[in-house]
This record gives structure tokens, sequence and C-alpha cells, in this order.
């Protein structure tokens, strides 16, 4: 748009304008005062006087033409909308979003004079919104964010180094992580950056809803370690509850879930807060579910339940290591168990067989008797390890608990089987139930043999001087390993098992190299078959001599550390990215070891499985570029609940993690809307409050006006009005002096 | 029918074997190479260990009284021997003074200390009351220069190798000595055990089948009280302190209120 108009000379600042301007005014009052004074001709007086000081002040601002290309800029209005998933929440009176949506239209239309910048905040700093909204396709994606962070998005806007908005409306239902509840006015404002922030509440009445708000740990989970937890649970939206049965369970993939503790909330003015204690025994990631009973007229079962991961930790790792005759590999092995302070043994060796003589009564002997009964049953849980090291099960009473120990694995304890002549097949171990948790497979067939008493030194397999768990190892001694004095005759790895050493010479039934020593998973739980009993000469020969002895340690760090499932033995570290939310599609990001130089590509297999129910499990596979040191894998929508996902990378050992789905997680926990908390902020920033039905109300900053092509030109030259005002002057002097004024 | 006998037998016989057959073998043993073994540490001029069938009988009391594998024929090696470092044990014995140990021997034992061997210094010709004789005191001086900075303390009843099998109110050998065993304590292991009973005289026998040294003064009861402490002293060297673990406190505490005088 072209505009002209008058204007003072463009060397002039505005104040002195504005002064001549005063002056000029003050001139043509004071010369009326005079004019009483008069003794005729007072219109002249008047007349000659005003134009004089007229002439003057154009003498003074020169005026000019001002002709100028004008446009009208609306103010930058930024729309943070909620996409936490309680904005998929769906009360009685329609779902958030569509709510949301809707005031955000409201705001499109009423702004014809702004320009509205819609984003969407929840976690991190706010993402653009897609232009079609208030559409079921685009609610996937504008209600998937675990949480509302609508802290973080200011400050990001504050930081941004984009255009400063001259107003900021948040559209939210105001159940808000960020700012908290408890929020002072005072950092309210703070977060308003001297903006106001206008807010929209897109809900006004909560739903008829019972649900577990919220469940806190006092402290880290350590295994065996009873753990206080505080659940809060809440009833709103018109549903009467007075004593409410929360429970809480571990689910667990060997069997039905484990019930930890239970109790009654008493629910008072619409909450209740209840402490239970449970107990873990197992370290690694466990999920604990905490359930209420829901009362009638709830219309959200999703938040019903929560499903907890705890990263159980380990005070010390408690290691069985019952030994069936002392050696000087069980010798080896104890010294090394009892020089570490993290590691609490409790050690059983057969020290006399019922056809020893020993020439003594009881009383002379410092032998007690092998509680096998005890520790098979009411203490096994207790241990994160055990170890069979040349010990024979029939003797000792152990085969009738050896399913015992097939559930202890299974629920994720860790085993070793460690070689001798009365381990796995000489020591009655094939057929077992807990042959059947071994990585390999035990021939217990008629005429089978179980040891092979050739001496040997193991081979090195292509997983086993890749593993990680094996690095320390070959970090003190690389390729070299001591001559064996034999090997217990091992079959097959199982599936999902590894070999990491093998025997020169000997092969399995399947024509593959014998294992010697193998790791794998069975259920929950980890297991190593070492089929010799000769590792102590790591410690004691002319290698072990070379090498400080420290081969010994280095290989049991890296089987224990394995076991008991330490990150620097794992080949990968995995997380779903961003947590896994039910009926959403997930990532699962895998970080990965380093590949080998000029290796072949890897295969990177992911499989997830229920733990909480049968349900078929999800398979995934992927190549590993060149030297990627992590992989990105998709996961397709899953149901709420609790799942494992194991990563194999190049067919080598499994790292598992175990994660949790949840339909709503956090954000469903309080489905109650907080429009008081929105009031507030808009309070505190300046801004208005209204809900979304009033959304075009809002009232939003006026445009501003932006000149461009801006030319100036005098009117007349300055010394024409400098003329002009002399001659003025001059007639004013002459009509003064007739009127009788000096 | 009527089978005739010999045919009932020959196939009775023949399931018999059938199943004899059938059953998985028992595994060999891996060899001897993890089992005790007390080799006999040679120095200087030394040829043999001052009783030379104890250590042999000293495996077999083990293996007829306990479940620990032992070689019956232990090996003998000198202190500059690579082989030194080959296994966890080492039988120091004599009844002479020991020459100063060479630059090798001395090498080959800290070689052998460092890995957390264990040496049994056993005098065979102390006094009756356990006097140490020339070898014993020339012995404690080339142990002092393989293992500088330190220094043999006597290891009362309380200590571990009075109760890794037997429960023993005293050292004895051939000969009464001392009640206690003298150590050199490293890394919280007893490393060196020095022995002024005889302890190889109370073992030692011949292949006649009858013991070699008369044991004084107390003869065969005293002797199997000697046989106890090799068996102690073994199965120390095989499980290290396992009987110190708080499992077996109670058992034991209680044992020794019951066998208390």
């Amino acid at each position: 748009m072209l505009s002209t108009h008058l204007g003072p000379s463009g060397d002039l600042a505005p104040w002195a304008v504005w002064l001549a301007l005063v002056l000029t005014v003050a001139s043509f009052a004071m010369l009326l005062v005079e004019m009483r004074r008069r003794e005729r001709g007072g219109t002249a007086i008047a007349l000659s006087g005003l134009c004089a000081v007229l002439a003057l002040l154009a003498a003074v601002v020169r005026p000019a033409r001002v002709s100028a290309r004008e446009s009208v800029v609306g103010a930058r209005v930024v729309v943070l909308a909620d996409t936490s998933r309680s904005m998929a929440l769906e009360p009685p009176d329609g779902p958030r979003w569509q709510s949301r949506d809707r005031a955000i239209e409201a705001l499109a239309r009423a702004s014809t004079s702004a320009r509205l910048t819609v984003l969407g905040f929840g976690e991190g700093a706010p993402q653009p919104l897609p232009m079609t909204l208030n559409d079921r396709a685009a609610e996937q994606r504008t209600t998937r964010a675990a949480h509302s962070d609508l802290g973080t998005a200011l400050r990001e806007l504050a930081a941004s180094s984009e255009e400063r908005p001259a107003a900021v409306v948040v559209v939210s239902d105001g159940r808000l992580d960020d700012p908290p509840d408890e929020a002072s006015e005072a950092s309210l404002k703070a977060l308003g950056d001297a903006v106001h922030v206008d807010t929209v509440a897109t809900t006004r009445d909560a739903p008829p809803d019972a649900s577990v708000r919220r469940v806190s740990a006092a402290g880290a989970a350590v295994a065996h370690v009873p753990l206080p937890l505080r659940v809060e649970v809440g009833c709103a939206g018109g549903v009467t509850c007075d004593d409410v049965t929360v429970t809480a369970r571990e689910l667990r993939d060997d069997g039905p879930p484990a019930l930890l503790a239970s109790g009654i909330a008493h629910v008072k003015d619409g909450k209740a807060a209840l402490d239970l204690t449970i107990t873990l025994e197992r370290a690694g990631a466990r999920i604990v579910e905490v359930a209420i009973q829901p009362p009638p007229g709830d219309t959200i079962p999703e938040n019903d339940r929560r499903l907890m991961t705890f990263d159980v930790a380990r005070e010390r790792v408690r290691v069985l290591h019952v030994a069936g005759r002392p050696t000087n590999d069980v010798r080896a092995l104890r010294q090394w168990l009892k020089s570490d302070a993290s590691v609490d043994v409790v050690a059983f060796f057969i020290l006399r067989t019922p056809t020893d003589d020993v020439r003594a009564t009881q009383n002379e002997l410092a032998l007690i008797p092998f509680p096998v009964d005890e520790l098979f049953t009411e203490h096994l849980p207790s241990f994160d390890a055990i170890v069979l090291q040349d010990f024979d099960a029939q003797p000792y009473g152990l085969e009738k608990y050896l399913p015992n120990v097939e559930r202890y694995v299974r629920g994720g304890g860790g085993l070793v089987m460690v070689g001798g002549q009365n381990s796995f097949v000489a020591g009655g171990y094939a057929g077992t139930p807990l042959a059947s948790v071994l990585p390999v497979e035990l021939d217990g067939a008629p005429g089978a043999t179980s040891a092979d008493t050739s001496p040997f030194v193991p081979d090195w397999t292509l997983e086993g001087r890749a593993a990680p768990l094996l690095s320390l190892l070959r970090d003190v001694v690389g390729d070299e390993l001591p001559l064996m004095p034999g090997a217990n005759v091992l079959g097959d790895v199982r599936p999902g098992g590894v070999a990491l050493w093998s025997h020169p010479t000997r092969t399995t039934k399947r024509g593959a190299k014998m294992p010697v020593l193998a790791v794998g998973e069975a259920g929950d739980g980890r297991t190593i078959a070492m089929g010799v009993d000769g590792a102590w000469e790591l410690e004691f020969s002319a290698l072990g001599a070379r090498t400080a002895g420290r081969g010994h340690g280095a290989l049991w760090d890296g089987l224990l550390g394995w076991l008991m499932r330490d990150p620097r033995f794992e080949p990968a570290q995995i997380e779903v990215a961003g947590g896994c939310t039910a009926g959403l599609p997930s990532v699962v990001r895998a970080r990965l070891l380093p590949a080998a130089p000029e290796g072949k590509p890897e295969s990177v297999v992911l499989d997830v499985t229920r733990i909480d129910k049968s349900q078929a499990p999800v398979h995934i596979e992927a190549a590993r570029t060149d030297q990627a040191t992590s992989v990105e894998l998709a996961l397709p929508p899953l149901e709420p609940g609790a799942y494992t996902a194991r990563l194999q990378v190049a067919g080598g050992g499994a790292t598992r993690h175990d994660f949790a789905c949840e339909a709503g997680g956090d954000e469903w926990a309080d489905s109650r809307p907080d429009p008081k908390r929105l009031e507030a902020l808009a309070a505190a920033t300046g801004g208005s409050f209204v809900y979304a039905g009033e959304a075009g109300s809002l009232p939003l900053p006026r445009p501003t006006i932006v000149s461009a092509e801006r030319h100036v030109t005098p009117v007349a030259p300055p010394w024409t009005w400098t003329l002009a005002a002399a001659l003025l002057l001059g007639v004013h002097w002459f009509a003064r002096r007739r009127s009788g004024l000096s | 029918m009527r089978f005739p006998p010999i045919a009932v037998a020959l196939v009775a016989f023949s399931l018999g074997l059938a199943l004899f057959l059938s059953a998985p073998r028992p595994a060999q043993a891996f060899g001897d190479i993890g089992a005790f073994d007390p080799r006999v540490l040679l120095t200087g001029n030394q040829t043999a260990a001052a009783r030379a069938t104890a250590p042999a009988r000293w495996s077999w009391e083990l293996v007829q009284r306990t479940s620990a594998p032992a070689r019956l024929r232990p090996t003998l090696l000198r202190a500059d021997d690579p082989a030194i470092v080959d296994a966890p044990f080492l039988y120091w014995s004599g009844d002479a003074e020991v020459a100063a140990l060479t630059g090798a021997e001395l090498t080959g034992l800290r070689r052998f200390f460092a890995l957390g061997g264990v040496l049994l210094v056993d005098d065979a010709a102390p006094g009756a009351r356990g006097e140490p004789s020339a070898f014993a005191r020339s012995a404690r001086r080339e142990i002092a220069r393989a293992l500088p900075d330190t220094i043999p303390v006597a290891l009362g009843v309380d200590h571990v190798v009075f109760r890794t099998f037997y429960l023993l109110r005293r050292a004895e050998g051939r000969v009464e000595g001392p009640p206690s065993l003298d150590a050199i304590v490293r890394g919280g292991q007893a490393q060196v055990l020095f022995s002024e009973h005889d302890l190889g005289g109370a073992l030692a026998r011949g292949a006649s089948g009858t013991w070699e040294q008369p044991v004084t003064p107390g003869g065969d009861l005293q002797r199997e009280r000697a046989i106890r402490l090799a068996v102690n002293i073994a199965m120390y060297v095989l499980c290290s302190n396992y009987k110190d673990d708080q499992v077996h406190a109670p058992f034991l505490m209680r044992r020794r209120a019951l066998s208390s005088p």
C-alpha cells in the first residue's frame, strides 16, 4: 500500500520537532495575553502574530513530503498444543484431542490479523504439528508423547533464534509434568519470559475413573532386599471408592505372576496412599505390576494397573559353590571367588565319600553334613548363581532337586557346570531337568562316552574370539590356552547357545566340533558349561607364570560377569527409544560393539516375546552395515504387557532387555484435567484463560505497520521558509506599532 | 516248555553283559593333573626327599581317607626347574644343612610364591623336643632370601590348617615337637609352613609295609595324629580356608566342645 503525507525534515530529531511546536504554541499564547494592553487593532495583531510564529515553525521544521510503501504485519502468535498421551483419553464428552483441535481452529479463524504458528509440546523442544488437525489419522501423531513438559517447550521457545512471539497460547488439559502442580507464581511468571501466555483448557470435568495414580519406590531396588513402595490411588468423576484392594505382582516368564504384596487403600476425599513392601530376588530388569480392583462405574480400565520396570541391582553377588571333590581346579576357583569382595560365597565341598576310611570318630572330624535339602529348596532363590564343579548328583541326593534347579535357572538364576570326572554325563545329569537348561546337549544313551582323557589344547571358536565375556582373558593370554588333561564329552550346542572354546579333534553327533566351553540362556536365566577341569592351569603353568596367573581370574571375571548380566560383557546394549506405548509402533535402539575389521556383514536378530502371557513372538532381522555401532529396529504396535527383547549379533550370545508397554503410562494415571493450573499460568504471565469453546474470544496482539521504499521531498527550499518568516515578523511588528504595542 | 539250565544261564549272562555295556561309561579321571601332588623340592646337592617314601604314602593316606585325588607317584623337581610353577604345592624336607640357593633357584621359588603356591618345609632331623636341625635353620635362611621382608609366625590351633579335615589340637610328627606350626603368611594365606616334627618320618613306609621310623614318644597314636596333620595340610592346599567359612562355625565349635577333655 502506497501512502503519502507531510512530515518534518529528516535531519530533525523528534524531540526538536516537539520543542518547536511547544515554543510556537507558547509564543502565540503570550501574544494573546499581551494583547490586553493594546489600544486598537486586535484582529490584525493576532493574525499577523499567528502567521509569524507559524512561519518561524516552518523555518525550523522545513516541511517535506513523505511517500512510502507500507504493509500491515500480523503479530506472531505461537500456539503450543498438548500432544501428550492424556489427550487421547476419551471421556464421555469426546476425546480431548478433538477439543484441542477445535480450539486451535477457532483461534485460527479469530486471528485474521495475527500469524499463528502451531507447535506441539510434550517431550523436549516443541515440534510443528501437522496442518490437518481434528483428524483421526493425525490423532496418533499428536497424542503420543509420554510427558506433558510445557516448561521445557516454553524455555526452548524463548531460547530460539527465530522471531520472538508477541504472545503464546497454550492449549492443554492442564495435567502437566512441568510446571508442576505446586509451582509458585514467580516460577510461572518466569516461564512467560516477558511474553504473556494465554491458556485454553480443553476439558472441564474429570471422567468417572479410579486409577493407580502414582507408584514411587523409596530408593533403588536391590536383590533380596525389601523395597518399600508407596502406591497412590485416586477416584474421580463421581466414582464411589471406599476400600480399594491393591496388589503388587512380579511378571515372570517362567510361570504365573508372583504376588509380592497386597493391601487395602482407604480412599478419602478421592485419594489414598498405601505403603507396600516388595522383595525382588533376581537382579536385572524386573517388571512389577501394581493393580487395583476397580470399583463399579470406572470408565478407564487401562489405568487400573501400572507396569513398573525396576532395574534391580546386586549388593553382592551371592554364589553357591558346590564341589564334588577338592582339586587344584576347585582351589583356584574358590580362591578367585573369595578374593572378590563383591562376591558372597557359600561353599560346600564333598571332602569324604561313603567309601573313604577316615579312621576317626565323627567328633574328631571337621566335616559337616551336606545340607542338600535346605540348599536346593528354601535357600535356592537367595543365590544369584550356582557353580556345580565336578559334582555327582546321584550319591548326595541332588537328583530329586534337579527340577528345582531347572526352575531356578528359568526364573533368572545363573548356573555354571564345571567339568571333571563327576560332571555332565558322568554325574548323571543327562536326561534330567537340569540338562535341559544347559547350553549343550548331554548324551545319556547307552554306551555313550562321558569323557575323553586325552590331553588337548582347546580351540577358540570365532564367537569365542569376539565374545566380550572372554575379552579380559584374551587381553591376558591372547590366543594361547593351556594344555587340558581331558574333557567331558559334551553334545551339540542348543539353539541360542554359543560355543566359545571347542575340542580340536572330537566332534558331536551332528559333526560339529565338540564344545568345551559354551554359554546359553534358558528362560530368564543363563548357564555356562565348561567341560574341562584344567582352568586352574591358567594360573599354574608356564603360561600362568608368564601372565602372573591373571588368566584364571580374567576368565572367571568374564564368565561370572556375563552370568550376572554385567553390561561390560554384553555384546550389545539395547533400549526402547522413548519407551513403549501400547498400540503405537516403537523403536528398539541397539548399541553394538565394534565389528571385526573387514568382516562379513553381520546379521542382527531381535526377538520380542511376551513375559506375562503366551503370545506369538515378534522376530525382526536386519543387517549391520559396515562398522555401524548402533542399529535401530522398528517394532510393530504391541499390546499392553511385559516383554523381553533378545538381540543376537552375528549368531553370538544374546543380550536381553525387559520392558513394559502401557496404554497410557504416567499420562493416564491421573485422568482428571487441571484447568486451574492453566488459569494460574495465564494470571502469572498477564495472559487470559478460557475454555476451548471460547478460544475464538482470546484477545490477540494487534498487527504492526511496516514501511518500505520511503521517499522524503522538501516542500520548498529552506531559504523560502526563512524569508517568509522574516517578512511576516516584519508585518507583525508593523501591526503592533500601529496598535500601540511596543 | 522248559529251557535247559545252560541256556538260561547264557541268556542271563548275555542280558547282564548287554546292560553293563549299554550303561553310560563312567568318566575316566582326567589324568591326575589336578590332583594333590606332594612334589618334592630339591635344592643344591639334594637328590631325594629326606624320607623318600613319605610323599607317596602321604598321597595314599589322602586318597584312602578323603575324596581328594592325589598322585601316588609324586614328582621330584629342582627349584630351578621351569616346571616349579606347574602346580600349587611343594614339599621340601632334609636332615642336613642346605647350600645357599642359586640365583636360578631363588627365581624359581619366587615365581612359585608369586602365583600363590604353598611350600611345606619339613625338618627330618629335629631334636626330641623339636629343636631345629641344621636343615631347618638353613631352610629358613634361604626362604628369607626368597621372600625378604617376611617373617615366620606361629600358627596356633585356631588356624584353619588344624581343622581342614580332622580336628587337631596340636602339630605332631615323628617327634612331638612344638605344638604349633610356623608359617609365612602372605595375602591371608600361609604360603610357607615350617614343621619341626619330621612329618615325613611319621609317614615313611617301606615297600615291605612296615613303618620306616619309630614315632616318639606317642607311638602309633602319635603317628595317626601326624598322618591326620598331613591330610589336613593337603586339604589346606586344595581347599585353602574353606573351613573358615561361617557355615562350618557352629558345627566345629560344638565338636571341639564335645571332644574337650
